[in-house]
């Protein structure tokens, strides 16, 4: 009896991992969706007010939800300090800090930080254009992890049950 | 709200520091001897940081030793007063100039790009000129009995070469004219702050005393902030600074015609330059302003030269 028991706990918690792990990754996924509707906001703010970074950043951050919010605005302080010599100092610094909570890779870290090497830097049309470019680039991220999501979701839960009865069969 | 209250408390001086280069903010600090009645402060790239008080240059920290600005310091300034988004005063820098919060004007200087035989903008930026704005509280005072008739504003144009202190004695004018003192009754006044001088905004709240009836339409063009403030604000008088362009003087026709009082000042010598201005100088002819103050600063900023009436006769001079 304690054997079947103990079975069924193994099975049940492996299982578990497995919907865990893919849950996570419909999450992560979720978070680079809505990054790229920041991204987009940011975009949207410049070219319709024209309004300095600081300003954008402090009404974008109105629309978002934590931790996005206090990353727009500690960057929106961070640049109205004038503290940092270079924006994309200011911008990297409270990326890496603010968005630490999110866990992006590191690939995506760091496309998350190059916007700050040319959102102050250029005249309203090439930043428009700029951050269009940006946004395809992160279109294509999103692209990327959707197509991995489906198959790396089907071998998660195989997985999980797999790992389950494996290790039933080793202990049984 | 927040967000202003903090900027506010920065007050003037931070304003200023906070704008600068560090290594250029440093020597305004430790040599400039505080920036009380600081008028401007020059950067040049190649050349000595030049500051002007009481009309008189002096080069930093010594004549001796001068600090020699370079390309990454006025880089570094421009970042600081753009706050690293120089796409969003574009349309100031077509102009050669931008304004920061408190009303500081910044002239700069560089490759002009032109497109279709217009400016489109100012690219390798190598001389910032910050004019500090002043806030002289009770400067108006002599003027203001000159410019009412039973309580109320007379249409008063002022005329005055640069650095002469107009918006300043505008801007206190303002402040009298709308909370109202012994020479004239209270009233709404509207101001169109075309380059947030005379309120000095930021986020829209003004930053120099205006008094507690003026509505800012800031950062509007004249012509058209003058009709919009008639339509939806009904101000008593209208308050603008720098009128040059003919849509400018059509507009302020236009207020005049309306019932309010015009409030303006322009670029000019004296009378007679200001009556060869081609469309200005029509409304001179035709009597449409009451007064007028021309200012000069040859022993002060905001010194009166004289007071005129709508005839040309002397009311007062200096």
């Amino acid at each position: 009896m304690q054997r079947v028991i103990g079975g069924i706990l193994i099975l049940t918690a492996t299982t578990g991992a497995g919907y865990v792990y893919c849950r996570e990754l419909k999450a992560y996924l979720e978070k680079m969706l809505y990054l790229r509707y920041v991204f987009s906001l940011i975009k949207g703010e410049i070219a319709y007010t024209h309004a300095p970074l600081p300003e954008i950043f402090t009404e974008v951050a109105r629309r978002v939800k934590k931790p996005y919010r206090t990353w727009l605005l500690e960057t929106a302080q961070a640049v109205e300090m004038r503290e940092e010599s270079g924006f994309a100092r200011a911008w990297s610094r409270c990326a890496d800090r603010y968005l630490k909570p999110l866990g992006l890779k590191q690939e995506h870290s760091i496309l998350m930080k190059e916007p700050g090497t040319f959102l102050g830097s250029l005249e309203q049309d090439t930043l428009d254009h700029t951050l269009q470019m940006y946004l395809n680039r992160v279109d294509l991220e999103i692209e990327k992890l959707r197509e991995s999501l489906a198959a790396k979701t089907r071998i998660g839960r195989c997985l999980g049950v797999m790992s389950g009865i494996f290790l039933i069969v080793i202990l049984i | 709200m927040e967000r202003s209250d903090r900027k506010q408390k920065t007050g003037r001086d931070g304003q200023i520091l906070s704008i600068l280069a560090k290594s250029v903010r440093r020597i305004i600090q430790e040599d400039a001897g505080g920036l009380e009645g600081l008028q401007e402060i020059r950067l040049r790239t190649g050349q000595p940081v030049r500051i002007v008080r009481g009309n008189r240059e002096k080069i930093l920290p010594s004549e001796s030793d001068p600090h020699i600005i370079t390309k990454e310091e006025v880089r570094e300034t421009m970042d600081y007063i753009s706050h690293y988004s120089l796409y969003a005063y574009e349309n100031e820098l077509r102009q050669g100039f931008l304004t920061i919060e408190g009303g500081h004007r910044v002239g700069v200087a560089g490759k002009v790009i032109m497109e279709r035989d217009k400016v489109k903008n100012i690219q390798y930026i190598s001389s910032v000129n910050i004019r500090i704005s002043h806030e002289v509280i009770g400067c108006a005072d002599g003027l203001l009995p000159y410019i009412t008739k039973n309580k109320q504003v007379c249409h008063t144009l002022i005329i005055s070469p640069p650095c002469c202190g107009k918006t300043t004695l505008i801007r206190d004018l303002i402040r009298q004219i709308s909370d109202g003192n012994q020479y004239v009754k209270g009233c709404s006044v509207g101001v169109v702050d075309e380059r947030s001088e005379l309120g000095g905004c930021y986020l829209g709240i003004a930053q120099n005393h205006l008094g507690s009836r003026t509505d800012i339409l800031d950062c509007c063009p004249k012509a058209e902030g003058m009709i919009m403030l008639i339509r939806s604000m009904a101000p008593q008088v209208i308050a603008v600074d720098e009128i040059g362009t003919s849509e400018d003087i059509h507009a302020i026709e236009y207020a005049m015609q309306c019932g309010c009082k015009l409030i303006a000042s322009v670029h000019g010598l004296d009378m007679e330059e200001a009556k060869k201005k081609p469309v200005l100088g029509e409304l001179i002819r035709r009597r449409m302003f009451e007064r007028y103050v021309v200012l000069g600063n040859e022993e002060h900023p905001g010194e009166i030269r004289g007071i005129y009436d709508e005839r040309g006769s002397v009311l007062c001079r200096e």
